[in-house]
C-alpha cells in the first residue's frame, strides 16, 4: 500500500513537471530577447581563428551600415557548434543561441530541414546571383535563400615542382589531366624520388567526394535524400581509381589531420589534392617557398567530367531570434555586398570568398612568391566558376560512414558492384 | 558475556515491538519527519533522473529530423534489428565487454593480492604506479595511446628496432589491431581503479583464516581460490557490474583513438548514439531507442551476474 502511494506521488510529480516544462516553452518565445542578444549586441559563432574568426573581425572593422550595435565574435570548435545548435534548436529554446552562425555546406541542408523555422530567410536581403552558382543549391531550401555563401571550397592540386622535376615532369604536365594519368605520373615520381604522391586517409573519403563532384555526381540523388550509390557509375569509377592508387602504392596512409598536414610540411608527399583553404597550412613551411605550384584538380576519365571540384566550404546563417534584422543588416553590409572586404580577406588571411564581384579586384591578381609567382587566387576563382553544382542533401556524413566500410571491403577484394549494392541497402535501411 | 547479551536482545525484541504498536501516532510523526529529511534529494532525483528517463522513453517511440518529431510506434525498435551500423556497434561493444572486463578483473585481483603481501617492499610506490592511470583525463590518455600506436609511433619503432616485425603495423587502420589497442587502453586505464577496491577488501579479511589454512597445509594457490576469492565475492560482483556498465557506455577512448574506424570496426553503442544525434541529420528519437538498448543490456547483465554470483536477494 505504502509503495502504491509512493508511486502515486512520483507520478503526480512527473505530471506536474511535464506540465511545467510545456508551459516554459510557450513562455520562452517572449523572454528570449535577453538570451539571444538584444538589438544592441549581436553574437556570431564560427570556428578556426586563423580563417573564419579572422574574417569576422575584418567584417566587423569594415561594417559601414547604419545599425548601432556591438558584434560579439565567439570562437567554438565546429563540433561544438553543431552540438549546441542541435540541442538548443531541438529543445525549442533560443536562450544562448547566436544571431549569426557558420555552418559547413555538407551539413546545411540537414539543419535547414530539421529546424524549419529556426533560420531567418535572406531572400530579400541578398542577391543569390552575386555569388558562385554552385553554392546556391546547398544554402537554399524550399525556394528561400537562407545562407550567405562564404568561403569557397574550390579544390586544386598542389604539387611540389622540385620533386616533379626529378622525375622529368613540369607542373604543365599535370595540368588538366585525368586521375589515371595522375597515377602513372605518381608511380614515376615515386621511382625517381622515393616520395609518395599523396596522402590517403581510409576514414575520410574527401578524395572520393572531390572525384565524384568533377562529374556532377553525389552520394544522394537530386532530391537530396535518396541514396545514389548502387548503379552510380561516377562513384564506381571513383572507387576504382582509389583502389588503383592503393595498388600503385603511391599513397601515404594517414589517420588524422595533424598527420595529413605533417606529411606535406615535412616533404613526404609530392602533391596535395584538396580545397584551397589548405594554402595557409602549405605556406606554414617557409623553407618550401618556390617549390610549390597549384594546378587544376584531375578529373575522372569519363564523358562530362571537368577539371574543377570542391571540398568543404561553409556559409553564414542568421537564426530566427531577436536581433535578426540587425544581424541581416550587418551581413548585407559586409559579406553580402562589400567587394573591398573580400580583397582584404584574400590579402590578409588568404580566405577566398564566393562573391563574384570581388574577383575583379587587385588582390586577386597578386603573384604569390611561395608558389613561384603564380596568381593562385585568380586561378582558384576561375576554377570556382567551373565547379559542377550538386545538391549535397541531408546525409553526406551518414553515407560516408557506410561507404568507408564498403571501401574496406572493396580494397580487400569484394566485387565492386556487390559492394555498392551492399552500401545502398545499408544506406536505405539507415536513412529513413 | 556473549551469550548473555544475545539472550537480553531476544527478551528486548518483543517488548520494543509492543511499544511501537502502542505509540502508533508517534511513529507516524517520526516517519513524516524522516520524509522531510529525504524529500529534497527525492525531488532532485525525480527532476534530474526519473523525469529525463521517462521523457527519453517516450522519445524512443518518436522519429523525425531535429524538432519535427512524431510518434511512430514500434518502428524505431524494428529499425534496430535491420540496422547494420547498430549491429556492428553492438558486436564491438560485446567484444570489448567479453574480453576486457574479465581480463581487467583478473589482472586487478592478481595485482591486489601481490600488493597485499606483507613482505613486499616499496608497496606504496607500486600501488601508486598502478593506480596512477585512473587520475589521467580520458581524452588525454586516449590521445597518447593514439600516438603510441601510430604508424610512426613508439610501439612500431620499438618492435622494428628489436626485430619483432619487418615492417610497421598500421594498428589503427586494421580492424583487428584497432580493437586490440582499444582493449589495451581501457585495461591500462581502469585496472588500478578496480584494484583499489580489492586491496581495501583484502585489508578486512581476517589474517587468522590464512593462518588456519596454512596450518591445515593449504598452499598459496589453494588459499587464493578457497579463501581470497570467496571472501572478495561481493566486491568482485560490484566491480564486474560497474565495469560492465562502464564498458557498455564506452565513448571517449573510441572517439579519440580510432573515431570508430577503420570503417565501423571499433564503433561503440555510445558513439553511434552521438553520431545519430550530432554527426548525421539529427534523429533524437531513434538515438534514444538505441540508448534504451544500453539500459536493457545493463539490467539483463546485472541480473545474470547476480545469479552467477549466487546472491539470493
Amino acid at each position: 500500500m505504502k509503495k502504491f502511494y509512493l508511486m502515486l506521488v512520483l507520478l503526480v510529480g512527473l505530471a506536474v513537471l511535464a506540465a511545467c516544462s510545456s508551459g516554459d516553452e510557450e513562455a520562452s518565445g517572449g523572454s528570449s530577447a535577453e538570451g539571444a542578444g538584444s538589438a544592441d549586441t549581436i553574437t556570431a559563432w564560427a570556428w578556426d581563428p586563423a580563417f573564419n574568426i579572422a574574417a569576422l573581425e575584418k567584417a566587423k572593422e569594415a561594417y559601414n551600415g547604419d545599425g548601432d550595435f556591438e558584434v560579439k565574435i565567439i570562437e567554438n570548435a565546429q563540433d561544438d557548434i553543431i552540438q549546441k545548435l542541435n540541442t538548443g534548436l531541438s529543445s525549442g529554446t533560443t536562450k544562448g543561441m547566436p544571431n549569426i552562425v557558420l555552418i559547413e555546406d555538407y551539413r546545411a541542408q540537414s539543419f535547414l530541414q530539421a529546424y524549419p523555422d529556426a533560420f531567418h530567410p535572406l531572400t530579400d536581403v541578398i542577391n543569390p546571383e552575386d555569388f558562385a552558382d554552385y553554392k546556391i543549391a546547398t544554402t537554399s531550401h524550399n525556394g528561400e535563400q537562407y545562407g550567405l555563401p562564404f568561403d569557397s571550397g574550390v579544390a586544386g592540386l598542389y604539387v611540389r615542382t622540385d620533386y616533379l622535376e626529378q622525375a622529368g615532369y613540369t607542373a604543365e604536365d599535370l595540368t588538366n589531366i585525368t586521375w589515371d594519368e595522375y597515377i602513372e605520373i605518381g608511380k614515376k615520381v615515386k621511382e625517381a624520388t622515393g616520395k609518395n604522391m599523396l596522402t590517403l586517409d581510409p576514414n575520410d573519403l574527401g578524395q572520393i567526394r572531390m572525384m565524384i563532384q568533377t562529374n556532377g555526381s553525389w552520394y544522394v540523388k537530386e532530391d537530396g535524400s535518396t541514396p545514389n550509390l548502387a548503379g552510380n557509375e561516377t562513384l564506381a569509377k571513383a572507387f576504382e581509381t582509389y583502389k588503383k592508387m592503393m595498388d600503385a602504392d603511391i599513397g601515404k596512409i594517414v589517420s588524422d589531420w595533424s598527420q595529413f598536414v605533417g606529411a606535406f610540411n615535412s616533404g613526404d608527399v609530392a602533391s596535395v589534392p584538396t580545397g584551397n583553404w589548405i594554402t595557409p597550412s602549405i605556406k606554414q613551411e617557409a623553407e618550401q617557398s618556390g617549390k610549390w605550384a597549384v594546378v587544376p584538380m584531375p578529373r575522372l576519365d569519363m564523358e562530362g567530367a571537368v577539371n574543377a571540384s570542391n571540398l568543404g566550404g561553409s556559409s553564414w546563417y542568421i537564426l530566427n531570434v531577436d536581433g535578426k534584422e540587425e544581424a541581416a543588416d550587418f551581413m548585407l553590409n559586409t559579406f553580402g555586398s562589400n567587394a573591398d572586404l573580400y580583397q582584404t580577406l584574400v590579402k590578409d588571411i588568404g580566405a577566398l570568398g564566393t562573391y563574384s564581384a570581388a574577383a575583379e579586384g587587385d588582390a586577386y591578381a597578386v603573384e604569390d612568391e611561395f608558389f613561384g609567382g603564380q596568381q593562385i587566387i585568380t586561378d582558384f576563382s576561375k576554377w570556382t566558376d567551373e565547379i559542377p553544382g550538386v545538391n549535397y542533401g541531408l546525409h553526406t556524413y551518414a553515407i560516408e560512414d557506410i561507404l568507408v566500410t564498403g571501401m574496406q571491403d572493396y580494397l580487400k577484394g569484394t566485387e565492386l558492384t556487390k559492394v555498392l549494392e551492399n552500401v545502398q541497402g545499408q544506406a536505405e535501411a539507415q536513412l529513413k | 558475556m556473549n551469550q548473555q547479551a544475545t539472550k537480553k536482545d531476544e527478551l528486548d525484541l518483543p517488548l520494543r515491538y509492543k511499544e511501537t504498536r502502542r505509540e502508533k501516532t508517534g511513529v507516524f510523526f517520526k516517519k513524516k519527519v524522516g520524509w522531510l529529511f529525504v524529500i529534497v534529494s527525492v525531488i532532485a532525483i525525480t527532476i534530474f533522473n526519473f523525469y529525463p528517463m521517462v521523457q527519453a522513453f517516450l522519445l524512443s517511440f518518436q522519429s523525425g529530423m531535429g524538432s519535427n518529431l512524431e510518434y511512430v510506434g514500434l518502428a524505431n525498435w524494428q529499425r534496430l534489428f535491420g540496422d547494420p551500423t547498430f549491429i556492428a556497434a553492438l558486436t564491438n561493444t560485446s567484444i570489448y565487454l567479453l574480453i576486457q572486463v574479465p581480463l581487467m578483473i583478473v589482472l586487478a585481483l592478481f595485482f591486489s593480492v601481490l600488493l597485499n603481501d606483507p613482505n613486499l617492499k616499496f608497496k606504496g610506490f607500486f600501488r601508486i604506479a598502478i593506480f596512477l592511470p585512473c587520475v589521467t583525463s580520458l581524452v588525454a590518455y586516449s590521445v597518447i595511446f593514439k600516438y603510441l600506436f601510430g604508424v610512426d609511433g613508439i610501439i612500431n619503432v620499438f618492435l622494428l628496432k628489436f626485430g619483432f616485425i619487418s615492417e610497421t603495423i598500421n594498428f589503427l587502420a586494421d580492424p583487428f589491431w584497432a580493437k586490440v589497442v582499444i582493449i589495451l587502453a581501457i585495461t591500462w586505464r581502469w585496472t588500478g581503479y578496480n584494484m583499489i577496491f580489492y586491496l581495501a577488501a583484502l585489508q578486512n579479511v581476517d589474517k587468522s583464516i590464512y593462518e588456519a589454512a596454512k596450518i591445515d597445509g593449504a598452499n598459496s594457490i589453494q588459499q587464493f581460490f578457497q579463501i581470497t576469492v570467496p571472501m572478495l565475492k561481493p566486491i568482485i560482483l560490484f566491480t564486474s557490474i560497474t565495469s560492465t556498465i562502464g564498458t557498455l557506455q564506452i565513448f571517449d577512448e573510441i572517439v579519440n583513438i580510432t573515431n570508430g574506424g577503420p570503417g565501423n570496426a571499433t564503433i561503440s553503442i555510445s558513439q553511434y548514439i552521438y553520431n545519430l544525434s550530432f554527426e548525421y541529420t539529427p534523429d533524437f528519437g531513434y538515438a534514444s531507442t538505441v540508448s534504451y538498448v544500453i539500459v536493457i543490456l545493463v539490467v539483463i547483465l546485472s541480473i545474470i551476474q547476480f545469479r552467477v554470483a549466487g546472491e539470493k536477494k
